[in-house]
């Protein structure tokens, strides 16, 4: 086959158009956000052909002249080039943060502050949830908004239920018990959980009607060793010791890993987040999750706030640009859009296409209506620490539960005296 | 001139490994040292408080420190002579030329060349409570949940590692080790061991010295297996030293309590290791 002149000039004239388009982002006054994430780990790729494929050129079809680069990072080694890259100033426009980092980055003062400088901020804050929301507080002011959220519930098994001779999951701490009593002399311990952090133990003080401090983040002491604090805890060490909980909460990196100990049957319940639909789909596809809200204690079913919080960095020379694409991740095509992938979405306006997409949704959205978000500081991650290295001898039995939290409140008390 | 042109030569030669060696070894060094006495802001432009001694002061008054030191301290006993034994062992073993010994040449070396993060994970598998270790010996033992537990595990990965590594040095001493000497004392009606003992170990005595030097050197700057192993956990128990320290700098910010950490341990491994040349010194002398 061979080009016949007008085939010829058809092409040339596609070249020089291909060439003007290419030239055009030069001449015009283009405005390039870089944006990093780590929607792609775990090798899932969906997140990102999401956003890259659909969102993405939605919002710059819709904002002729600005481009937005999305960098994916690992999420095991975002902190860390966040971290280097605000030491050389060299941080992109925007960052999808763990929720756990924006105090610490604010304290750094590396984000900017949302409520002030986004005129319509209130109105996007009010549509998120609270417990999501309160997330990027430090200090009086906002410093992101929610982009996906998650939380904690109970997941378990029929085959757990069967052999308790259960009906339904355990809605309470008594209930919770009493499994634990059925299940004795059985190869199935009641529940499991693969630390002593914040995330691990905080559904259960809260739950259990304790508190890790006082509601202006003052102290700790009174209050993560209060009564109810210290029974929550109680409760968990005594099943540990009758031998119902593994020592995979104590850190040991040997034990059967929650995610394979429930569908394989060593586990009845454990706590976990909507991204383990995906992953037990895959690797145990005859296993069925049965999802529930955490048992209920005096404090009633609160669990923790998990997810992501969009910020904009000082660093960025394009913050009005910045802004509206804040904006747009609150919309409602870019939040239904990454429901699809497995990010919960964090407006509640939205929860009823939510759970229309995919039901089990529907109990992670209930448990988020009252879950509570972990400490807003900018140590939050020194409070994890503390937590784990005090309460671990409590689960050993070498300190009372109540000496324990005690030290450990003493040591979150200084932390909170320092933030001031 | 003639000064300068005899300098020159050497001098370029030097140049490029001396730059290198300033640039990403001994400046970095200095700004650690800087940082200890801050409280050290990460952020490019952000004012770090002048803190003098203090953050050494809180270091010798932390209990993990020394916790995360004593952690340390039984790994670098526990790895080193097992290293310098095995590995020397191994060494004599492969002294002598057969058509196996390049094949167990690979085989012993074949784990120092391979990603510490990779046996790391390997070797929390064997030690896992469903783990080959387990089966193999019809144990039932949470190795890794526990301080002394899962520093055996820690070490034996250590020693594992490193014997390849001073087999091979051994190996090479082994050779350089005079034939005519050796035939002397067979002559005069030594035994094997008597030979090992007085022609051998006196030949190779500047080896043992540099094997043990830097091994101690190693064991004591422990990291990738622990990070990759435990973490620390339970509770902090299985921290060593740089583990203690990567976590204040990296997890929480505390830029300048972690390099305080690190100039503490590079004292130590300093003083140390002045001490063991002294002792190889005189030992060679008498």
């Amino acid at each position: 086959m061979s080009f016949t002149p007008t085939r010829r000039g058809a092409l040339l004239s596609m070249v020089a158009g291909a060439a003007i388009l290419i030239a055009l982002p030069a001449l015009a006054d283009d405005v390039t956000l870089t944006f990093w994430g780590a929607y792609g780990n775990g090798g899932n790729s969906t997140q990102q052909d999401a956003l890259n494929a659909t969102l993405i050129p939605a919002f710059e079809a819709a904002h002729p002249g600005i481009k937005i680069k999305y960098v994916d990072i690992p999420y095991d080694s975002l902190l860390q080039k966040l971290t280097t890259s605000a030491a050389g100033g060299e941080l992109p426009d925007l960052v999808r943060a763990d929720l756990g980092w924006v105090p610490q980055f604010a304290k750094l003062g590396v984000l900017v502050p949302l409520s002030d400088t986004m005129a319509d901020f209130k109105t996007f804050a009010d549509a998120t949830y609270p417990g999501s929301l309160s997330t990027n507080l430090y200090q009086g002011k906002y410093y992101g908004l929610p982009l996906d959220t998650n939380t904690r519930v109970l997941v378990t098994s029929q085959a757990a239920l069967d052999k308790a001779g259960m009906s339904a999951p355990p809605k309470t701490f008594d209930e919770l018990k009493a499994m634990a009593d059925k299940l004795k002399g059985t190869d199935m311990q009641v529940f499991a959980d693969g630390g002593l952090g914040g995330w691990n133990i905080l559904p259960w003080i809260w739950s259990g009607g304790g508190n890790i401090t006082d509601p202006d983040l003052t102290k700790a002491s009174g209050y993560l060793d209060g009564p109810d604090s210290v029974a929550a805890v109680q409760m968990l060490v005594d099943l540990y010791k009758a031998g119902q909980i593994p020592n995979l909460i104590i850190g040991n990196s040997g034990a059967t890993s929650t995610s394979d100990g429930l569908p394989s049957g060593n586990y009845a319940t454990i706590l976990d987040g909507p991204w383990m639909a995906g992953i037990w789909k895959d690797q145990y596809p005859d296993f069925t999750p049965i999802y529930a809200s955490i048992p209920a204690g005096k404090g009633g079913s609160i669990s923790v706030v998990g997810g992501e919080d969009i910020v904009l960095t000082s660093a960025s020379k394009n913050q009005d640009a910045a802004l509206e694409f804040i904006r747009f991740s609150q919309s409602e095509q870019f939040q239904v859009e990454m429901v699809k992938t497995g990010q919960m979405t964090v407006i509640p306006a939205y929860a009823d296409q939510q759970t229309a997409i995919a039901p089990f949704y529907a109990t992670f959205g209930e448990q988020l209506k009252t879950a509570k978000s972990r400490l807003a500081i900018s140590s939050s991650s020194k409070v994890d620490s503390i937590l784990s290295t005090e309460l671990t001898p409590a689960f050993k039995g070498d300190v009372s539960v109540q000496d324990a939290l005690t030290k450990a409140a003493g040591q979150i008390d200084d932390l909170l005296a320092a933030e001031k | 001139m003639d000064q300068v042109r005899r300098y020159l030569a050497p001098a370029l030669f030097i140049a490029p490994g001396m730059l290198l060696y300033l640039v990403f070894i001994v400046y970095p060094m200095l700004q650690a040292v800087a940082m200890s006495l801050f409280d050290w802001q990460v952020v490019a432009g952000a004012v770090s408080v002048f803190r003098g001694l203090d953050n050494y002061a809180r270091a010798l008054a932390d209990p993990r420190v020394w916790l995360s030191l004593s952690n340390s301290g039984v790994y670098m006993l526990f790895t080193v002579p097992p290293q310098i034994a095995l590995g020397l062992g191994v060494a004599l073993l492969l002294k002598d030329k057969s058509p196996a010994q390049p094949f167990f040449r690979v085989l012993y070396y074949l784990p120092v060349v391979t990603s510490w993060v990779v046996v790391s994970l390997l070797f929390k598998y064997l030690f896992a409570d469903k783990g080959l270790i387990n089966w193999g010996l019809g144990l039932q033992v949470s190795w890794l949940s526990d301080r002394w537990t899962a520093m055996v595990a820690i070490c034996a990965l250590g020693v594992w590692k490193g014997i390849g590594w001073s087999m091979m040095i051994f190996l090479a001493a082994l050779q350089g080790v005079p034939q005519a000497l050796i035939e002397a004392s067979k002559i005069d009606g030594a035994g094997p061991w008597m030979r090992f003992r007085t022609v051998t170990i006196p030949a190779i005595w500047p080896t043992v010295a540099f094997v043990t030097i830097m091994l101690v050197i190693g064991g004591l700057n422990v990291f990738t297996s622990v990070q990759n192993m435990t973490g620390g956990a339970p509770g902090g128990d299985t921290d060593v030293v740089l583990t203690y320290m990567y976590r204040q700098a990296f997890e929480f910010l505390d830029f300048g309590y972690g390099s305080a950490i690190a100039v503490l341990l590079t004292l130590l491994v300093f003083a140390l290791s002045a001490i063991q040349l002294r002792f190889f010194r005189n030992e060679t002398m008498a």
